[in-house]
Formats: C-alpha cells, sequence, structure tokens
C-alpha cells in the first residue's frame, strides 16, 4: 500500500479518472495502528476517489473489523463472534454512506465483506490494487495493438 | 484436553516472559475503565463490563497468584476470553494513560496455552502447512511457480511487455504475498503484476519457501513456527540480494 500511495504520489502512476461513487477506507490495524502507515492509506483512498468519506474514527484511532489477531483463520468456532463485535465496523461503514470500502489487508476484506452480507451494508469493499489497475493510465506502447484500450 | 494440568509448567513458563514490563502494566493499572469504550466487543455487547480489555488479563495475575494450580475449566476460561472476545487490535493501549500494551499481555497468555498444547484448530491446522510448505496454505513450490508463470502469461496479453520475474538476482524488491492469493485471488497477483509493470519496478517473486507474507503462528504465540516463518523470508531476501521486501498489504 505504501509503494502504490508512492507511485501515484511521485507520478510513477498516473490515473485515467478517479471512482465517482463515495469511498471509504479501512485502516487495518497491522498496517495502520502497527505499521505507521495511517496517513499514506488514507491520502491513497483520497487520490483514487472523487467523494472519498473518511470513517468518523480514523487512521491509528479507527476500529478493528472484528476479524484479526487470528479470527478469520480460526474458522467456523470464531463466527458467530467475529459478525457480532463487527456490528461496530458494519455501523461505521454504514454511517459514511459509501459505496466502495478500500481494504489494504487480506483479512480485513473477507470480514468486511461477511459484515456487509451480515448487516445488508450494500458495500464493495476492493483492495487499492483493484481500483488502482482499472483507473490507472497504461502508455501507449504498452497497450496491445489489436485492442483499443487495455 | 484430559490430563492433568502441571502448576509449575504454568509458572515455569510465564515466569521468565514476565519481564519489568509486563510486571509494571500488571501494577499499575488503575482499572480506570477508559480502555472500556475503546473496546469493539464491550460497544458490541452492550457495554457488557466483562468485555472491559483490562479485565480480559486478570488471568496473568490470576494464573501467578493461584501458583498455576487451576483446573480445565479455568483454562477454558481463558481460551474463550483471549480467542473469542480479542483481536488484539491495540486500540485500547491508544486511550490507556500508561499505554498498556493489553494485546501483548493477550498474546503471552496465549502463549501460556499453546506451552499447554491448546490452540485454536484453525490456526493449528495453518501452523502443520508453514512446517510442511512453508505457507499456510499448502501450496506446493510447484503449484506456486506454475501460478506466478500463468499471471504473466495472462498479463502479459493485457500489457506488452509484461513479465513476472522469479528469483531474480538484486532486484531491489522482493514481494510476498498472502498464500489466499494464488489460491482464491490470482487476480490480486495480476493486478499488481500490471501496476508493477507501468511504474517500472524492479522486483522478483521467491520460488522457495518465503513467498508467503503472513504468519498465523504467531495469533497463538508459536515463537518457534513464527520464527521459522521470518526466517525463511528473510533467507530468500538474503540469497536474492534483494533491498528490501514488499508485503502484499
Amino acid at each position: 500500500m505504501e509503494l502504490f500511495h508512492d507511485y501515484i504520489r511521485d507520478g510513477r502512476i498516473k490515473l485515467r479518472d478517479r471512482i465517482k461513487e463515495p469511498t471509504t477506507v479501512q485502516d487495518p490495524c497491522n498496517v495502520v495502528r502497527s505499521g505507521g502507515l495511517a496517513k499514506k492509506n488514507r491520502q491513497l483512498a483520497a487520490y483514487l476517489s472523487e467523494d472519498f468519506r473518511p470513517m468518523k474514527q480514523q487512521g491509528n484511532y479507527n476500529y478493528c473489523c472484528g476479524g484479526g489477531g487470528g479470527a478469520m483463520p480460526m474458522g467456523g468456532e470464531m463466527k458467530k463472534d467475529r459478525l457480532k463485535c463487527g456490528g461496530v465496523k458494519a455501523q461505521q461503514i454504514r454511517e459514511t454512506g459509501a459505496k466502495i470500502v478500500f481494504v489494504p489487508c487480506h483479512n480485513c476484506i473477507d470480514q468486511i465483506r461477511d459484515l456487509s452480507k451480515e448487516y445488508d451494508l450494500g458495500i464493495k469493499a476492493i483492495h487499492f490494487k483493484e481500483a488502482i489497475s482499472e483507473h490507472m493510465i497504461i502508455p501507449p506502447e504498452m497497450i496491445p495493438k489489436d485492442n483499443d484500450e487495455e | 484436553m484430559s490430563e492433568e494440568i502441571k502448576p509449575h509448567e504454568i509458572v515455569d513458563f510465564l515466569k521468565p516472559r514476565l519481564n519489568a514490563r509486563f510486571r509494571t502494566w500488571l501494577k499499575i493499572c488503575a482499572r480506570c475503565g477508559l480502555c472500556a469504550d475503546t473496546c469493539h466487543y464491550y460497544r458490541a455487547h452492550g457495554n457488557d463490563p466483562k468485555m472491559i480489555p483490562a479485565y480480559k488479563v486478570r488471568f496473568l495475575r490470576e494464573l501467578l497468584r493461584k501458583k498455576g494450580r487451576v483446573d480445565r475449566d479455568y483454562l477454558q476460561k481463558i481460551y474463550d476470553t483471549i480467542y473469542h472476545e480479542c483481536n488484539m487490535c491495540r486500540r485500547c493501549t491508544l486511550f490507556c494513560p500508561f499505554g498498556i500494551d493489553i494485546a501483548l499481555m493477550i498474546s503471552l497468555l496465549r502463549a501460556m496455552l499453546f506451552s499447554l498444547g491448546i490452540a485454536p484448530e484453525g490456526l493449528v491446522k495453518a501452523i502443520d502447512n508453514y512446517k510442511e510448505s512453508g505457507n499456510q496454505m499448502a501450496v506446493t513450490d510447484e503449484d506456486w511457480v506454475d501460478t506466478v508463470q500463468w499471471v504473466e502469461e495472462e498479463m502479459a496479453e493485457e500489457v506488452v511487455g509484461l513479465k513476472v520475474p522469479i528469483d531474480k538476482k538484486g532486484a531491489k524488491l522482493l514481494y510476498t504475498v498472502n498464500a489466499r492469493e494464488p489460491m482464491f485471488y490470482p487476480q490480486d497477483m495480476m493486478e499488481v503484476a500490471k501496476i508493477f509493470h507501468v511504474a517500472g519496478e524492479d522486483y522478483t517473486y521467491s520460488s522457495k519457501p518465503g513467498w508467503d507474507a503472513t504468519n498465523l503462528a504467531m495469533f497463538c504465540g508459536d515463537a518457534g513456527t513464527s520464527k521459522l516463518i521470518v526466517e525463511n523470508t528473510f533467507k530468500q531476501a538474503e540469497e536474492l540480494g534483494v533491498q528490501k521486501v514488499a508485503v502484499t498489504e
């Protein structure tokens, strides 16, 4: 995530356009609180969005998705508990009104997709990678000749 | 679970690990309750006082006081609390006036249970996989390399000149993924291949164990396997002579 942020900041990756739907961003505990990437996480989300809506508690002060600390890989025995404690995250997401949630963590993203089903949030949780690869400019010499775009 | 618990095993495990930092935290906690509202379990359970972070680590104090003389039911109570009521997210620490690291104490309790052979099945399965294959999903080296090559083939059709380097000596970055990517989310690897290529990044994957960035052994305090996982990656980084290791998140 830090690399992607720097690519866009430094112009190594240029964006064709930005996401029009309202977006928000999850702050994964190990990337943000323990990894120190709060600012870059927020900034990268802002780079990619026309309508970025941060959660009320954000950055280091954001809540855990409820899937951390081994809760996701614990599988079935933890499912009920993680969906319940994830209610706090579900509420945070709902409050932003976002339709797209950037989630730079494979653990959080599975949990947030489960939360979306459980709490009927109607959101799409995506990695930054997906958004960047869709919205970035591919230099003309890298575009195959038989295709018009990409 | 039916084996007899040997109290000295619990004490012998905890004592040398309860360094000055832990002992200070145990003494200094004023039970002020500021951590209560910071916890998503507390809030999601209707402000249940049993969910207050400071209360969840009472076991450390109790185990020492009882000199490890506890029964299976007590150990089960610890398990239910430290696995089912805490994600070790460390949010409570930010609000604690003393900066007490509750998650680290939970982690020590998990390690203590692990030393007695108690850990969640899902994590134990992952640990077995790490030991056997170097990654949590037990992907074989052949399948892994096949997947990376397949990603290159697919993406080269979309982006002219795209390569996905494996074992490239002297690359700037060693890029590591979550083992769930080759199994379930190869599109993540495709997107990254595209971004790296356009950004002109000098990176490489490793064909040998060490390419999985996850460390699930850490979550149940299995220090031995945790170390093995990190060493795998470190060894690849050294052998390939990279400057940095990047993880998928």
